[in-house]
C-alpha cells in the first residue's frame, strides 16, 4: 500500500503517517530528507527522532537521489518530507532545478520495492501569497509532485488540525 | 466544544450561528479582547489572533488552549486554518505558524465536533449534525 499524508504544518502529519506503519512487521525504514542545516533543523530533527524513539525504525538520511537507496523488498518505508526533498533536488549549488519527474519517478519505484510506503507532503499552495518566480516554481513542483503521487497511491489522508481526513481510500 | 475552522471569509461566523443558535453579539473577537474574557465566553472568533497576541506578550499558547478547554469546555471556538503555505523566512512567523497548527489540534481533540467551512459549506470532520 502507498499512503500519501499531507496536510498543513503541526497538524498530525507524522504522528499519522507512524500510526500506518505501526503494526508493520518487518523492517522499517525512516527516510528523513532535512537537509541538517539551518536555525530550525536541530530542534525538528531532535522532535521527530523522540517520537520514533522505541518504534523501531532503521533511519536513513536521504537528503536528495532517494533512488541511491538500497532497500529490501517488502519492507515498510516513512519518506519525510517532500518539501525537504524538493527543495534539496531542486537548489543545489546556485542552480535551480525542476527535479518533480525526478521525484515522482524515484517515489514510484520506492512505493514498488516497498510493500508499505508512507510518504509526507506538505501543503504549501494555500497561503494567497506571491513570492518570487523561483519560490512560486518550488509551490508548482510541490504540487506536481503531489498530483502525481496521488494518482498511483492508494490512500490519500489530509491532517487538518489533528484530524486525519481520506481524500481516496481509506483511513487506518 | 465545538471548533470551526476554515480558510478566511469562507462562513465560519455564519455556520456557527447557524449550527450552535448563536449571535455575533455572543462572540468575543480573539483581535481584540481581553484574554480572561475566552474562559467564559460563549464563542470566540478568530482564535488565531489570539495566539499571537499570546506570543507577542510571551505567553505559551499551548498552555493557554489547554486551559481554555478545561475552564469553557462548552465554547465554541472559530479559527483560520492558516498552516498551509509557504514557511516563512521570519523566525516569529515560523514559530506562530507551529503554534496555531498546536492549539488547532489541542482544540479539536477536546471538542465533539469539528466543521470546516469551505465556499460556506459546512464539513464535518468529527461529530454529525445528529450529535448536536
Amino acid at each position: 500500500m502507498i499512503t500519501l499524508v499531507t496536510g498543513g504544518t503541526k497538524c498530525g502529519k507524522s504522528g499519522y503517517a507512524e500510526k500506518v506503519l505501526e503494526n508493520f512487521r518487518g523492517p522499517k525504514y525512516y527516510i528523513a530528507t532535512m537537509n541538517p542545516v539551518g536555525d530550525d533543523a536541530d530542534e525538528i530533527i531532535a522532535r521527530h527522532r523522540e517520537s520514533r524513539r522505541n518504534k523501531n525504525y532503521i533511519t536513513l538520511e536521504c537528503p536528495r537521489d532517494v533512488d541511491k537507496l538500497d532497500l529490501p523488498i517488502g519492507c515498510g518505508v516513512l519518506l519525510e518530507c517532500i518539501g525537504n526533498l524538493c527543495a534539496n533536488e531542486m537548489y543545489v549549488g546556485g542552480n535551480i532545478f525542476r527535479p518533480s519527474d525526478k521525484i515522482i519517478s524515484n517515489l514510484k519505484s520506492l512505493g514498488e520495492t516497498a510493500s508499505e510506503f508512507v510518504i509526507v507532503t506538505n501543503e504549501v499552495g494555500c497561503d494567497g501569497n506571491s513570492y518570487s518566480a523561483d519560490l512560486m516554481a518550488y509551490v508548482s513542483e510541490i504540487a506536481h509532485i503531489n498530483s502525481r503521487i496521488a494518482e498511483f497511491a492508494d490512500n490519500v489522508v489530509e491532517c487538518v488540525y489533528g484530524i486525519p481526513v481520506a481524500l481516496k481510500g481509506r483511513l487506518v | 466544544m465545538k471548533f470551526v475552522i476554515g480558510g478566511a471569509y469562507q462562513g465560519k461566523i455564519d455556520t456557527a450561528c447557524e449550527m450552535f443558535g448563536l449571535k455575533e453579539s455572543d462572540m468575543v473577537n480573539g483581535s481584540t479582547c481581553d484574554f480572561e474574557e475566552v474562559f467564559t465566553a460563549k464563542c470566540i472568533k478568530s482564535y488565531h489572533r489570539i495566539i499571537a497576541r499570546l506570543m507577542a506578550q510571551g505567553v505559551s499558547p499551548v498552555d493557554f488552549t489547554k486551559r481554555l478547554c478545561l475552564e469553557n469546555s462548552g465554547a465554541v471556538i472559530i479559527m483560520d486554518e492558516i498552516g498551509c503555505g509557504i514557511v516563512p523566512v521570519e523566525k516569529s512567523e515560523r514559530k506562530r505558524r507551529e503554534e496555531t497548527g498546536r492549539c488547532g489540534c489541542i482544540i479539536s481533540s477536546a471538542s465533539d465536533t469539528v466543521i470546516r467551512v469551505i465556499c460556506g459549506i459546512p464539513v464535518f470532520l468529527k461529530g454529525g449534525r445528529d450529535e448536536d
